[in-house]
């Protein structure tokens, strides 16, 4: 018979400053199988998620809390079918040596559990987890996250962005930013939010129109353009120590897209045609990239910086073309749909989002294999789907939608479907773009 | 009688309510209205209610930024203009709108100021008297959902400095 009980050893734990790794070596040796596994697979890990152990009034209310925030983070990745633990999954008769009930975990459907112990320290919050596989009772990870009390978000995404790697060999959403426009003051600021909309704050006070904001892939610049001057400008922030650069140029600044962490190109037109420039993070021009009579914009780079999709209305009315950077080839990218533009290339490399004007007047969501093959729809019958942007994992898109009214900004999987509203309120929110930092 | 009507439209428009069909059709009452000089403002292709001139606007077929014959001729009597009070400068603004994508817009509505004032260099006005700058869509003149609105957005604005 197979084994049915396992021991939950609690292991010795050393708290260092923040985040304590504990055997994760053995965890990947073996679960170099159970993410191949899980790559051909096409469904949802079925997990899990135990309620946390906590002595206490206050450990329980912290505990509680931490339920909710890994339940909710785990759940809005959309990579998991979150099940109820049974309510026999634990055996605690021997107080200190509680053994889980994997026999129940397997006859609910679970293939993964986790679970955990929150404890409190002088203000300090210790949550050690431990992740099993859930039908061949193995270990898979035992870590212990360490955190201030006020920080219950940042200790719970940890865990959930540790166990999603482990799990699927990939970096998660957990930790980035996203970065938008909204009116909610009467003029057109810039503003972020966490991945999960979460904690929106305002970022500038032009009093004016801002658009197209697009954080460094290492999340030092904020690059956007300003109409404070009057005219459409470039801006490139420093976050660090807030400093303000902007391109002196005459003519408009249209749309910057980082090529990486110290060069942005953007749309100039200091001669009276749009081209695409690229721009150091102190405003100088480093290059022009495009020269052609007709409008040139929304640059946006392949993962390696060697080529770059763009929209371009050389052939008539705005299409999407890929130019490689050394050579300076340029290649049309999409051929269906008359209006094409907004192209987004995702941090994965493989695929290129933009959106389509139809006949009907929707505006919709594509994506394409960067090599132009494999054309797939994400929205429809929604009005009109605007700006598509990858998370730094390539699995989301967020994007906005005006299917409820007013233009909001959405996400939904990047190969479509789970297309949800992210953030509530009376304000329009145009333009989000996510971080590639996390 | 009429005064009453005036009295409710005086309350109707400090109510905010801007109805056009509950001002429009009670054109006694304009008549009522003290006959102070109104300076005559120009007239025809490009002045309306946004631009009441010296110089006047032109207007754009749909993704066009090519002057029609009537934007050419209107951009003729702002050169005119332009001659005849040489130290005057101007902005030119290019509009779109609202449909399509705003990044693009902002181009396009960039090469619709510089259309005109490319045609204006052209015609003899000094190139340094006139500063072009583009708002796409993002300051619509009129604020309807269709083609008259639409029409109303597409032009390419003067600002005498």
């Amino acid at each position: 018979m197979v084994q049915l009980f396992n021991r939950v050893v609690p292991g010795i734990i050393v708290v260092l400053f923040c985040l304590v790794v504990f055997p994760l070596k053995l965890a990947a040796a073996e679960n170099g199988e159970y993410i191949a596994i899980r790559k051909e697979g096409s469904g949802n890990i079925a997990l899990v998620l135990d309620k946390l152990d906590a002595n206490g009034k206050k450990e329980s209310k912290f505990a509680q809390s931490l339920d909710t925030i890994m339940h909710d983070g785990l759940d809005f990745t959309k990579i998991f079918s979150l099940i109820s633990p049974p309510l026999n999954v634990k055996d605690f008769t021997d107080k200190k040596n509680v053994v889980i009930n994997f026999g129940a975990l397997t006859s609910v459907g679970a293939e993964v559990y986790a679970g955990g112990t929150l404890t409190r320290k002088s203000g300090m919050i210790n949550l050690d987890m431990k992740v099993y596989d859930a039908s061949g009772s193995k270990l898979l990870l035992s870590k212990t996250y360490t955190g201030r009390e006020e920080g219950l978000r940042s200790i719970g995404h940890a865990f959930c962005a540790d166990l999603i790697e482990l799990l699927t060999g990939k970096k998660s959403v957990f930790g980035s930013k996203i970065v938008f426009i909204s009116n909610k003051t009467g003029f057109k600021e810039i503003y972020e939010c966490d991945f999960d909309g979460y904690g929106v704050a305002q970022l500038t006070n032009l009093k004016s129109i801002a658009m197209n904001p697009a954080l460094s892939p290492d999340g030092k610049h904020l690059a956007y353009i300003g109409f404070a001057s009057g005219r459409p400008t470039l801006y490139i922030r420093n976050l660090v120590d807030g400093k303000i650069a902007s391109v002196s140029k005459s003519g408009v600044s249209i749309d910057p897209g980082w090529r990486n962490n110290t060069e942005v190109a953007a749309t100039l037109s200091p001669e009276g045609n749009q081209e695409i420039f690229l721009v150091n993070t102190d405003g100088s021009l480093s290059k022009r990239v495009t020269n052609n009579k007709s409008i040139d914009i929304s640059p946006t780079f392949s993962p390696d910086g060697t080529k770059m999709a763009f929209v371009s209305s050389r052939n008539g009315l705005p299409q999407i073309f890929v130019q490689d950077m050394q050579s300076g080839l340029v290649k049309r990218l999409t051929f269906s749909g008359r209006y094409n533009t907004q192209p987004a290339w995702s941090p994965l490399g493989d695929k290129i989002a933009y959106t389509t004007w139809e006949k009907n007047g929707e505006i919709n969501i594509f994506v394409v294999n960067a090599d132009g093959s494999g054309l797939k729809q994400l929205t429809q019958n929604s009005r009109e789907n605007k700006s598509p942007s990858f998370s730094p994992d390539g699995e989301m898109i967020v994007y906005t939608s005006n299917r409820q009214g007013r233009e909001k900004v959405y996400v939904m999987s990047s190969k479509g479907g789970n297309e949800r509203l992210l953030l509530q309120g009376d304000d329009v929110q145009t333009q989000p773009s996510w971080s590639l930092f996390r | 009688m009429k005064r009453n009507s005036i009295i409710v439209l005086a309350l109707m428009v400090t109510a905010g309510c801007s109805s056009k069909s509950a001002v429009t059709p009670d054109t006694g009452t304009t008549s009522q209205a003290p006959s102070a000089p109104v300076p005559s403002s120009p007239t025809g292709y490009g002045f309306d209610q946004w631009q009441t001139g010296p110089l006047g606007d032109v207007f754009f077929e749909f993704d066009s930024s090519t002057l029609s014959a009537d934007g050419q001729e209107q951009l003729k009597q702002n050169g005119i203009y332009l001659e005849s009070n040489a130290l005057k400068k101007a902005i030119v603004e290019g509009h779109c709108d609202e449909r399509g994508t705003s990044e693009y817009n902002l181009a396009l509505g960039d090469r619709r100021a510089v259309s005109a004032k490319e045609f204006l260099v052209r015609y003899g006005v000094s190139p340094s008297r006139l500063e072009t700058v583009s708002f796409g869509e993002e300051r619509p003149f009129a604020l309807g959902h269709d083609e008259e609105a639409w029409a109303k957005n597409r032009r390419a604005h003067f600002v005498l400095k």
